[in-house]
């Protein structure tokens, strides 16, 4: 399993195959991708040690509720331009619907607690995606 | 002694990050803070409102630990911490 916050783009593929462990029956890509809001590019930043260690926090708790039998996270930082991967999931489990529920657990967990930040470039400037968490949030 | 500030996002950008400070024995955690915020008036403004306390949507770590900023303002820094500072995360 691949827990990492990388500035480098990922092989989607490698890991779909990673993931058809015995017992598989469905694997769950989610491809987070920087979407065309008007903006040139967009910035991320990470407490990296913090944010891999709290993905794979997730990824424990998601693979005991859900019976995942394998988990990936990689998530990006740097500037990344429109069309290109954030962040990948990965997850197989032994039917579809316990797949579905964990990535999408998983992307949810994400978004509450892993220390990671974006920017929105644009002609203008620039502007920070506000959190949708604030203080008191589950996180860490 | 010797700690660690680390600013993200905005507060980086106004701050700064990995900031080495030497404070005396005894130095709280919530002044540290402040004392290094202040370099900066919008980085202070950022983090602190009128009053001086910590904006209610500011997340603090020690040592990659969550501390309250309730508690910030009774806990002690000692040598080798790392202090965290950021706003509400947004990643995915």
């Amino acid at each position: 399993m691949v827990f990492r916050v990388q500035k480098e783009d990922v092989d989607i593929g490698a890991l779909i195959e990673a993931a058809k462990r015995p017992g598989t029956g469905a694997v769950v890509l989610f491809d987070g991708i920087v979407r065309d809001d008007d903006i040139t590019e967009m910035e991320l930043e990470a407490y990296a040690e913090v944010a891999v260690a709290e993905m794979e926090k997730i990824a424990t708790a998601a693979m005991e509720q859900f019976r995942l039998l394998h988990v990936d996270i990689i998530h990006r930082i740097g500037r990344l331009a429109v069309g290109e991967n954030i962040l990948i999931i990965v997850v197989s489990a032994g039917h579809r619907p316990d797949a579905y529920a964990g990535s999408r657990y998983i992307i949810e967990e994400i978004k509450k607690s892993v220390p990671v930040w974006k920017k929105e470039l644009t002609k203008d400037g620039g502007r920070w995606v506000p959190g949708e968490h604030g203080h008191g949030s589950a996180i860490l | 002694m010797k700690v660690t500030l680390r600013f993200f996002a905005r507060f980086r950008e106004l701050l700064g990050t990995d900031i080495i400070v030497e404070p005396h024995d005894g130095t709280r955690l919530a002044d540290l803070v402040a004392e290094v915020a202040q370099k900066n008036t919008d980085g202070y403004a950022a983090i602190f409102d009128e009053q001086g306390a910590f904006r209610e949507f500011v997340i603090l770590m020690r040592n990659k630990k969550r501390v309250e900023t309730a508690e910030a303002g009774t806990i002690t820094v000692t040598d080798g911490d790392e202090i965290a500072v950021f706003p509400p995360v947004a990643g995915g």
